[in-house]
C-alpha cells in the first residue's frame, strides 16, 4: 500500500482489476499527485501483496476484496474517499460503497460489468462456454507470464521519482489465487447490488471495449442512482493506459466543486 | 526485413496501431483465415482489432492482461493463445513489441505468432498434471489437518468437534453438522442438494452420526473433494469408536475407585473423621490417589493415604490391591513401619504398584498417641487444638518397592484432646500456580483457621477448575471421651 500526492487534497483510492497490479495506475498517478493524495494497493494474491493475504475462502467472492478495501479505509482513517475502481474492481468498490456508504464520499467506475455472461435477458457480453475458454488461456500462460513479464520498472520521462516507485509486478500473482480472482470476477452476478448504492458515481466508459461493451456501462449508469456517464474516446479495457490524461479529465470533472449536490450528500 | 521474408516467413506477423487494430498482417497469418462466404478468399484482416482474430478467451486475455503488459513492458513474451482459422482454433505463441525504433510510428506493436499445435497439445498436458499436482497437494493437506485434529482430540465429545472442525477447514465449506449417534447414512458421499453433501459416520458398533455438509457455492470456490471427504467421515469414524472404547474403560476405572473410595468411615464417641476426594478435571483418565480407615482393635485406629503412581484402569486396580494388602498386613502390634515395610514387601513381590507412596497411621484411643510411617508420602500435619500446628517428618522411608537403605522408619505424636491430624496427597498443595513449600504452608494456615469448621476438608480439596491431578484429604481428630 502506498499513499502520494498532496497530504491535505481529496483522497482517491485506486483499486486495480484482475491480471495486474498497482502499477496499472503509473500512467495516471503524475497527473493527479498535485491535486489529490493518492492510494495505490494491490489486491490479495496480486502484485507485491504478502502472500499470506489470500485466504482461499475470503477471497472466492468479491465480497472478500470489497472487505478488504473496508479494512484498508478504516486503517487509513482519512474520511470519506473517492474509490476509483477499474474493470472487476470497479464491482468491489461497489460492494463497498453498499456495505459502508460511511467510508465513501465518491465513485469512480471504470469499465464497470456487474456480470459478464449473458442470460436471457441480459447482455454481459460473453457466454459460460467462453468464459470457461478464458480461464483454460489464463492457465495456460502462468508459465509463460512470468518468463514474459520479468520484473521492469516503469519508467516516466516526466516524474521519475515516481516511476521509481512504480515497480511493474505483474509476475509475482500466484495462479491459484489468480485462478479464483478470475472466477470470482467472471462467473459473479453483482447486478442487484447496483439499488443498494447511493455514493454519487461516474460511469467512464471506452469506446470500444471488448471486456465491458458500451452497452453494459450504459446499463450500470441506469440502474445506479444519481450516476454519471461518460464515454471516452478510447479503445480497449484500459483507459488508464490508453487514455491517461482522457481519464483524470472526467475525473477532475466529476469532483469538481461545482458539481458537488447541494445537500452535499 | 524484404518483403519477401515478411510474408512467407514460417510465422504469422502482424502490425498494430496503438489501439490493437491490425495495420498489416503478412501471406501467412492471412492464409489462416477463414474464407468469405461463397469466396476462396481469405476473410481481409486489416483494419480488425487483433482481440477478433483470435478465440473468445484469447480476446479477454488479450484485453485483461496482454494489452496493459505490453503498454508497461513493451513487449510480450511467448504467450499461449488461439487464432481462430480456415481448420479452427489454432495454437499459437504470441510475441509482441511495441516499436521503440521509429518515433513517426509511435504505438506501433509488432506481432509474431507461431504456430505450436503439436506443443500445445505437450503444454496442455503439463497444464492438466499440474492442476491434478495441485489437486493432490490440497487434498493431502486437509486430510493431514484433520488427522492431526482428530488425533489431538480426547473423549467422544471432543471427537465430534474436531470432526466437524476438520470438516469445516475446507475453505469451500460454510457449514457442518453431526447428526446423532444412530442416525444412518451410506458411508460414501452423497449429494443431497444443490450445495448440500451427507456421508455416514460409520463406526464398528454402529453409526456415530452423519455429516451434513453445506458449501458456499461461490464462484472462486474450489469444488469440494468428496473422496477426501469419504476418508475423514471414515476416519472420524475409526477415531469415535477409539474414543468410545476409551470412555469405557475409563468409566469402569472411575467406577472401580470410587467403589474402593466410599468407605464407611470407622466411628467413635471422640472420634471425628472426615475424607474428601476430588478427580482430577482434566482429561479422562482415573488418578491413583486413595484412602482408607479401620478398626484394628477396639481402640486402635488405623488410617492410610496413597498415591499410586500411573492413571487409568491399571491404577486403579493397583490401589485396590494395595488397599487390600493394607487392611490384610495391618495386625495389632506390628506398629507402622513393620507394615509399611511388608507392604513394600507385596510391591517386590507382586509387581503391583511400583514407586507408589502411602503414609501409614495408627491412633492408640487409650493413650492419645499417633504413630505413623510415610514411604515416599507428604508428611502428615499435626494440628493443635489450642493452636499452631505442624508437619511431622520423622518416619520417613523411601517409596513402595524402593529398597530402603536402612530399616524404615516410624514417627509418634502425642495428640492433646481436639487435636487433628491430617494426611492428604500432592494434588492437595501442588497447584500451577504455586510451589511444593508454598501449597504446604497454605495448607497449614488453612487447617489452623478452619479445623474446627466440618466442610474444611472439602474446601481443601476444591480447586479451580482444571486441576490437573487428584488430591484426597484424610482428617482425624481426636477428643477422648470420659
Amino acid at each position: 500500500m502506498r499513499v502520494l500526492g498532496r497530504a491535505g487534497g481529496p483522497t482517491l483510492v485506486l483499486a486495480h482489476g484482475l491480471g495486474c497490479d498497482q502499477a496499472m495506475w503509473h500512467r495516471v498517478v503524475p497527473l493527479l499527485v498535485d491535486r489529490y493524495r493518492v492510494v495505490l494497493f494491490d489486491h490479495a494474491g496480486s502484485g507485491s501483496a504478502h502472500p499470506g493475504a489470500f485466504d482461499p475462502s475470503r477471497h472466492a467472492a468479491l465480497e472478500g476484496y470489497a472487505q478488504d478495501v473496508v479494512e484498508l479505509l478504516e486503517y487509513l482513517a482519512l474520511g470519506p474517499v473517492v474509490l476509483v475502481g477499474h474493470s472487476v474492481s470497479a464491482t468491489i468498490v461497489l460492494l463497498v460503497a453498499a456495505a459502508r456508504p460511511d467510508l465513501v464520499d465518491r465513485l469512480v467506475l471504470v469499465g464497470p460489468s456487474p456480470r459478464y455472461v449473458d442470460t436471457d435477458d441480459y447482455v454481459g457480453g460473453f457466454s459460460a462456454a467462453e468464459i470457461d475458454e478464458l480461464l483454460a488461456t489464463m492457465e495456460s500462460n502462468h508459465l509463460g507470464w512470468s518468463r514474459a513479464m520479468a520484473p521492469v520498472i516503469v519508467g516516466n520521462p516526466e516524474r521519475p521519482e515516481l516511476g521509481e516507485e512504480l515497480t511493474a509486478s505483474f509476475v509475482r500473482t500466484d495462479p491459484r489465487a489468480m485462478r479464483a480472482f478470475a472466477r470470482a470476477t467472471f462467473l459473479s452476478d453483482n447486478r442487484a447490488d447496483l439499488a443498494r448504492v447511493r455514493t454519487p458515481s461516474l460511469v467512464v466508459q471506452c469506446r470500444e471495449d471488448a471486456i465491458a461493451p458500451v452497452a453494459v456501462g450504459r446499463y450500470v449508469h441506469a440502474h445506479l442512482a444519481g450516476s454519471s456517464f461518460v464515454l471516452l474516446d478510447a479503445v480497449g479495457h484500459c483507459p488508464q493506459l490508453s487514455a491517461p490524461a482522457a481519464l483524470v479529465a472526467a475525473v477532475d470533472d466529476f469532483l469538481s466543486p461545482a458539481r458537488l449536490s447541494p445537500a452535499g450528500s | 526485413m524484404s518483403g519477401d521474408a515478411w510474408e512467407r516467413a514460417p510465422l504469422g506477423l502482424l502490425r498494430l496501431d496503438a489501439d490493437g487494430y491490425v495495420v498489416a498482417a503478412n501471406e501467412t497469418f492471412v492464409g489462416w483465415q477463414p474464407r468469405c462466404a461463397g469466396s476462396p478468399a481469405p476473410a481481409e484482416v486489416p483494419g480488425r482489432r487483433i482481440g477478433d482474430l483470435l478465440t473468445v478467451g484469447g480476446r479477454i486475455y488479450w484485453d485483461t492482461h496482454v494489452a496493459p503488459a505490453l503498454a508497461m513492458a513493451g513487449s510480450v513474451e511467448a504467450v499461449a493463445l488461439e487464432v481462430r482459422t480456415v481448420d479452427g482454433p489454432l495454437p499459437v505463441l504470441l510475441t509482441a513489441a511495441t516499436d521503440t525504433a521509429d518515433p513517426t510510428a509511435a504505438g506501433t506493436v509488432h506481432v509474431a505468432l507461431l504456430a505450436v499445435r503439436e506443443r500445445a497439445e505437450f503444454h496442455q498436458e503439463l497444464v492438466r498434471a499440474r492442476l491434478a499436482a495441485e489437486r493432490w497437494a490440497d487434498r493431502l493437506h486437509w486430510l493431514h489437518d484433520a488427522t492431526a485434529g482428530l488425533s489431538r482430540a480426547a473423549g467422544t465429545a471432543q471427537v465430534r468437534r474436531a470432526l466437524v472442525d476438520a470438516v469445516c477447514r475446507h475453505p469451500a465449506v460454510a457449514e457442518v453438522r453431526l447428526s446423532h449417534p444412530g442416525d444412518t447414512a451410506r458411508a460414501t458421499v452423497r449429494r443431497t442438494g444443490a450445495s448440500t453433501f451427507e456421508v455416514g459416520v460409520a463406526g464398528t458398533a454402529g453409526s456415530h452420526g452423519v455429516l451434513r455438509v453445506r458449501v458456499h457455492d461461490r464462484p472462486g470456490d474450489l469444488p469440494v473433494d468428496v473422496d477426501a471427504l469419504d476418508v475423514i467421515a471414515q476416519q472420524g469414524g475409526v477415531a469415535l469408536d477409539r474414543a468410545r472404547m476409551h470412555e469405557q474403560s475409563a468409566s469402569v476405572a472411575h467406577e472401580l475407585q470410587h467403589a474402593m473410595l466410599t468407605v464407611d468411615l470407622p466411628r467413635h464417641p471422640g472420634l471425628r473423621l472426615t475424607a474428601h476426594y476430588r478427580p482430577a478435571e482434566q482429561g479422562l483418565e482415573v488418578g491413583g490417589d486413595w484412602y482408607d480407615a479401620f478398626w484394628l482393635e477396639p481402640t486402635r485406629l488405623a488410617v492410610v493415604v496413597g498415591d499410586v503412581v500411573g492413571h487409568g484402569l491399571q491404577a486403579a486396580t493397583a490401589m485396590g490391591q494395595l488397599r487390600t494388602a493394607v487392611r490384610a498386613l495391618a495386625v495389632p502390634g506390628r506398629g507402622p513401619a513393620a507394615v509399611v515395610n511388608l507392604v513394600h514387601g507385596f510391591v517386590v513381590d507382586r509387581h503391583v504398584g511400583f514407586g507408589s507412596t502411602l503414609v501409614y497411621g495408627e491412633l492408640d484411643l487409650a493413650t492419645s498417641r499417633f504413630s505413623f510411617a510415610c514411604a515416599g508420602h507428604l508428611p502428615p500435619l499435626h494440628v493443635q487444638a489450642l493452636g499452631g500446628c505442624a508437619y511431622c517428618w520423622q518416619g520417613r522411608s523411601t517409596p513402595l518397592g524402593v529398597p530402603a537403605p536402612l530399616a524404615r522408619a516410624q514417627g509418634t505424636i502425642d495428640l492433646d484432646p481436639g487435636d487433628t491430624v491430617v494426611l492428604f496427597t500432592d494434588g492437595v498443595v501442588e497447584r500451577r500456580d504455586q510451589s511444593l513449600p508454598e501449597g504446604l504452608n497454605v495448607l497449614a494456615s488453612a487447617a489452623v483457621a478452619h479445623a474446627a469448621s466440618p466442610s474444611w476438608g472439602e474446601r481443601l480439596v476444591a480447586s479451580d477448575g482444571d486441576a490437573r491431578d487428584d488430591a484426597c484429604v484424610l482428617a482425624v481428630t481426636w477428643r477422648p471421651v470420659r
